[in-house]
């Protein structure tokens, strides 16, 4: 989800997409660079994601991946599951204070 | 699939990930270089962070191709590999599964065709056949499950059970397009045929109910796809032009559908005929409209939301009620009260006929069935023997196998592997048998019988065929493997790799279970085989009762080439007469039935001697010219032969008499003398007994050689006629032959010969599927018993190398080369005997299903057992002794030394 999310801003290639992981949840949440790989190649195999080579910001190609349209698709479909499971968990705690 | 799809871009998908993790190991060094480490340890750290690029590509490529499809197509590489590194292992295994499922194959594609196969028309679940259930009390044309034309036209009727009802006969006709007349195979049809069934018309119009009003109404011939493609070279106008039938001229109407050939599989028509039409395409017959004659099968289509079961309920009540009232009508209300007591109780039965109706699947597919279920043992023998020889190679590579699992991998993973192998090997086999299959087939159909009508059996591999090959080499790869690998699974690794180089004791128990298994089948086999060759050898020594040798019977049917009958008589007098005095004819005869061609007249007789009596079945009945006797070598034991007085009529000075075989005078007068006693046709209190008997003559073979019945004799002459010619000839038959064509040919060069042929070939066709079942059943005991030999065999030998030590060690402590022998035989002896004991239970099993095709000799024969199994047990220790020889030829030193 975080890098379907990373891809709805703007196509990136793998370094860019670890380097923006790091980035933004840099205390909160470690991913490691090894699980990135296979994890970008099954999106693809999904169909979420496509690929194609492209001239990077150095000059040199480089695999740029960007959302599908059944990618945006499913982007928004896991953002709507995140917000109900966090909405529920908000619900339990607020319930509980109210006690 | 996407995964599938992988599999082809593979390579440029390899290239594209490394580009790929170089680009960012690149990246990321230059980031860390920028940041201040020096490049050895930015580069370290890269890698480090990727947790290493091999283990990445590991994982991408398990995401591009699921696991184990990705670790099955590189066993398949390494057992292929594997494989070419042994042609000789690779050949036998490939070749005895090839064997195994080639004959299955072939086998499979006959019962499918005439067993199996639905017929291709609209809905062939919902046909249903009609048949009468009891004693109908009727004239009978045809062979089975035969019904009354009224009947039919009364089912049709029957509107809340089916969506239409017809009726079919089939029939041979003289047909002329344009010049010579021809034999042609045609059905008699009623008008609903094509409707019922949904067959379209390919060019014109197809048989209607408007065809089925009064006899000989509709004079019109529908053709078959494939006639009018060969005899009329798909020409365009043929609807309208005019044929002639029985030298009746009748109008083509129209073309049927390419894929239609009729509703028999062995028996396709060439054009379809309005069953109103019967009297012209069967000269002399005119039961259709004859209630007690019966001659069609009765097919239905049942309605949508009809049950086979509830159709059947349903009908009964009507049944019932027309066979009331078929009592009343004037024929059958003078028979005995028992015969109507019968006839009251007969019912209809429904049955499922989505294949159609066809006498060759009636008399053929219990054999098929036998012969299937033999070469389902063979096949499961060949894979016996496989994964034997597997267990042998198996042994041979533990060290391999051992290795393996010490670096690390599981035996799930090892079990895969051994599976691998079988499965390809298999495959190898199902492609090559697949290849020999067509050519089975083709052996195969030449078996079956062949008469005027071509079957539709083809020796083609279609996608049915294909399917179940895939099947069968896949089932039979496993069945291969499992035991090699399950063995590979069980064994201990640190014992095996401390196992001395050279002993390994890799599956023997197995092994030894596998020979068990072996000989069991082939002793199943082996008598099957015996007991087939057994009943074709009675049959040919048996033989039809008269001398076949220099005996040629011939045919013609003047009435269906436009003469009457009386010229027929005329013609066919004319024709005995040139023949009897031909130099090459040493004596001939003329018969009203043809002998030995699956068919007899039938008929109760009344027998009038000290009391009135009917006989308790049908006799079988034929009309003969006198010397038919004398030309077929049987002896008349008593009283004497017809002469020319009998064939007059009674009023011109003729007798009615009759003669009548042995097997008559035993069943119904005990043996006495029958002479005086007098004969009449029928059963009913009306009828008149006649035809004095006299004479006797000794039995021969009507119906077929299997069959010793009941049989009388009446003269050709006023009453009866026969164009089915007797002719004992000297000389060769090459030289008879040509002799009687040139005489038919000066007789009516337009006549056509309706079968001219040797008796000695007429009892070969009629004993062809007791041929087929010996010859194929021999050929697989055979083949079976070389499988099992080979397979007892190695084990022998192995278990003889893995024990040279000890029995080095016997021979040193004093045992005798004869004990030795023993001690090895004993090991054989136990697998043979084994094999025995679960075979006899089998074969006990199995007898019902060859009963039927077995002559004078009983499934559970115990000389054809007993020999089977002294032939397996002579055969197998012959084969456990080489290597038990070369045991006690071992030199107690060398054995020794040998460690």
């Amino acid at each position: 989800m975080l890098i379907l999310q990373i891809l709805s801003l703007e196509p990136a290639h793998g370094y860019g997409i670890a380097q923006r992981l790091e980035q933004i949840s840099k205390s909160v949440v470690q991913v490691n660079q090894g699980s990135l790989y296979p994890a970008l190649h099954r999106l693809e195999q999904k169909g979420w994601l496509k690929a194609e080579w492209k001239q990077s910001e150095t000059g040199r190609e480089a695999k740029f991946y960007s959302l599908t349209r059944s990618g945006h698709k499913q982007l928004q479909v896991e953002k709507d599951s995140w917000a109900r499971l966090t909405g529920a968990v908000q619900l339990i705690f607020d319930e509980g204070t109210v006690q | 699939m996407k995964r599938m799809l992988n599999w082809f871009r593979l390579r440029k998908l390899e290239n594209d990930l490394d580009r790929e993790l170089a680009y960012h190991i690149d990246r990321r060094v230059a980031d860390l270089i920028h940041s201040g480490l020096p490049e050895p340890e930015a580069r370290r750290r890269a890698a480090l962070e990727l947790g290493g690029a091999t283990h990445v590509r590991e994982e991408v490529r398990d995401i591009w191709l699921t696991r184990w499809l990705r670790d099955f197509v590189y066993d398949l590489r390494f057992s292929a590999r594997s494989f070419l590194r042994s042609p000789s292992f690779t050949a036998t295994a490939v070749l005895s599964l090839a064997l195994g499922i080639g004959a299955t194959t072939a086998l499979y594609s006959l019962i499918d065709q005439v067993v199996l196969h639905a017929l291709p028309v609209d809905h062939p679940e919902r046909l249903v056949l009609i048949d009468w259930i009891g004693f109908q009390m009727a004239e009978t044309l045809g062979s089975d499950n035969l019904m009354s034309y009224p009947i039919c036209q009364d089912l049709q009727q029957q509107k809340q059970f089916f969506d239409g009802v017809f009726c079919r006969a089939a029939t041979t006709i003289n047909l002329s397009t344009d010049g010579d007349p021809r034999l042609t195979a045609a059905e008699l049809v009623s008008g609903t045929y094509f409707s019922v069934l949904g067959v379209n018309a390919a060019l014109g119009r197809l048989l209607t109910i408007d065809d089925d009003q009064a006899p000989g109404s509709s004079p019109v011939v529908v053709l078959s796809y494939d006639f009018w493609k060969n005899q009329f070279g798909s020409a365009q106008d043929i609807v309208g032009r005019k044929v002639l039938v029985n030298q009746h001229a009748m109008t083509v109407v129209g073309v049927a559908a390419p894929t239609f050939h009729g509703i028999d599989v062995g028996e396709v028509p060439s054009l379809w005929i309005p069953a109103v039409m019967s009297a012209q395409a069967i000269p002399g017959f005119n039961g259709m409209l004859d209630r007690r004659t019966r001659w069609v099968q009765i097919l239905g289509r049942l309605k949508q939301n009809v049950s086979l079961a509830q159709a059947q309920t349903g009908l009964q009540p009507w049944f019932k009620a027309m066979l009331d009232e078929d009592t009343r009508r004037t024929k059958v209300s003078r028979v005995s009260a028992e015969r109507r007591r019968q006839f009251l109780a007969s019912t209809l039965g429904l049955t499922a006929a989505p294949q159609g109706h066809s006498i060759l699947r009636h008399n053929f597919s219990r054999p098929l069935w036998v012969l299937f279920v033999a070469t389902a043992v063979l096949l499961v023998l060949a894979c016996l023997n496989v994964a034997g020889l597997f267990l042998a190679r198996g042994s041979a590579r533990h060290r391999e196998i051992s290795t393996r699992l010490a670096l690390g991998a599981s035996r799930g993973r090892i079990g895969r592997q051994l599976l691998a192998d079988s499965v390809l090997l298999a495959f190898a086999g199902g492609l090559l048998g697949l290849v020999m299959a067509p050519v089975a087939v083709r052996a195969l159909i030449a078996f079956l019988p062949r008469n005027t009508a071509a079957t539709d059996l083809e020796a083609n591999v279609d996608t049915r065929l294909l399917l179940f090959a895939f099947l069968v080499s896949l089932a039979t790869g496993f069945l291969a493997g499992c035991a090699p690998a399950l063995q590979a699974g069980r064994k201990s690794l640190d014992s095996s790799l401390r196992e001395r180089g050279g002993t390994p004791s890799g599956g023997l128990a197995l092994r030894r279970a596998i020979v068990t298994a072996q000989i069991a089948f082939t002793l199943i086999l082996v008598v099957a085989a015996g007991l087939f060759v057994r009943t074709l050898s009675g049959l040919l020594a048996k033989g039809p009762g008269f001398d076949t040798s220099s005996l040629i019977s011939f045919g013609i049917r003047p009435t269906r080439s436009g003469y009457s009958q009386s010229d027929a008589n005329r013609l066919i007098r004319q024709i005995h007469d040139e023949i009897r005095s031909s130099a090459s004819t040493q004596s001939s005869a003329i018969a009203n039935f043809q002998l030995l061609l699956g068919g007899a007249w039938n008929n109760p007789l009344t027998i009038q001697s000290t009391e009135r009596f009917t006989t308790d079945r049908d006799v079988h009945l034929n009309a003969v010219t006198p010397a038919f006797f004398a030309t077929l070598g049987t002896r008349i034991v008593g009283g004497r032969d017809f002469d020319q007085h009998d064939s007059l009529p009674v009023n011109e000075g003729g007798r009615r008499v009759v003669i009548v075989n042995e097997a008559f005078v035993k069943r119904y007068f005990g043996g006495r003398n029958p002479f005086g006693a007098h004969v009449g046709m029928g059963s009913g209190p009306n009828v008149k007994p006649d035809a004095e008997i006299i004479g006797v003559v000794q039995d021969i073979s009507y119906r077929s050689v299997r069959e010793r019945w009941e049989q009388a004799y009446f003269p050709i002459g006023a009453e009866y006629s026969g164009s089915n010619f007797y002719v004992k000839f000297r000389g060769t038959p090459e030289s008879a032959f040509r002799s009687i064509r040139a005489i038919l040919h000066n007789a009516d060069p337009a006549l056509p010969i309706t079968y001219f042929r040797t008796l000695d070939e007429q009892i070969d066709r009629s004993l062809n599927t007791e041929r087929m079942l010996a010859a194929l059943s021999t050929g697989f005991g055979t083949l079976a018993l070389v499988l099992s030999l080979v397979g007892l065999y190695g084990v022998m030998s192995f278990v003889v190398t893995q024990r040279t030590r000890e029995l080095g060690i016997r021979l040193a402590l004093g045992a005798t080369r004869l004990s030795t022998i023993w001690l090895v035989l004993g090991d054989a002896l136990v697998m043979i005997a084994g094999g025995t004991a679960i075979a006899l239970p089998c074969v006990w099993a199995l007898g019902r299903l060859v009963e039927s095709q077995l002559y004078d000799v009983k499934p559970t024969d115990p000389v054809t057992i007993l020999a089977a199994t002294l032939v397996l047990c002579s055969t197998a220790l012959g084969a456990a002794l080489i290597p038990a020889r070369r045991a006690s030829a071992v030199n107690p030193t060398d054995a020794l030394r040998f460690e």
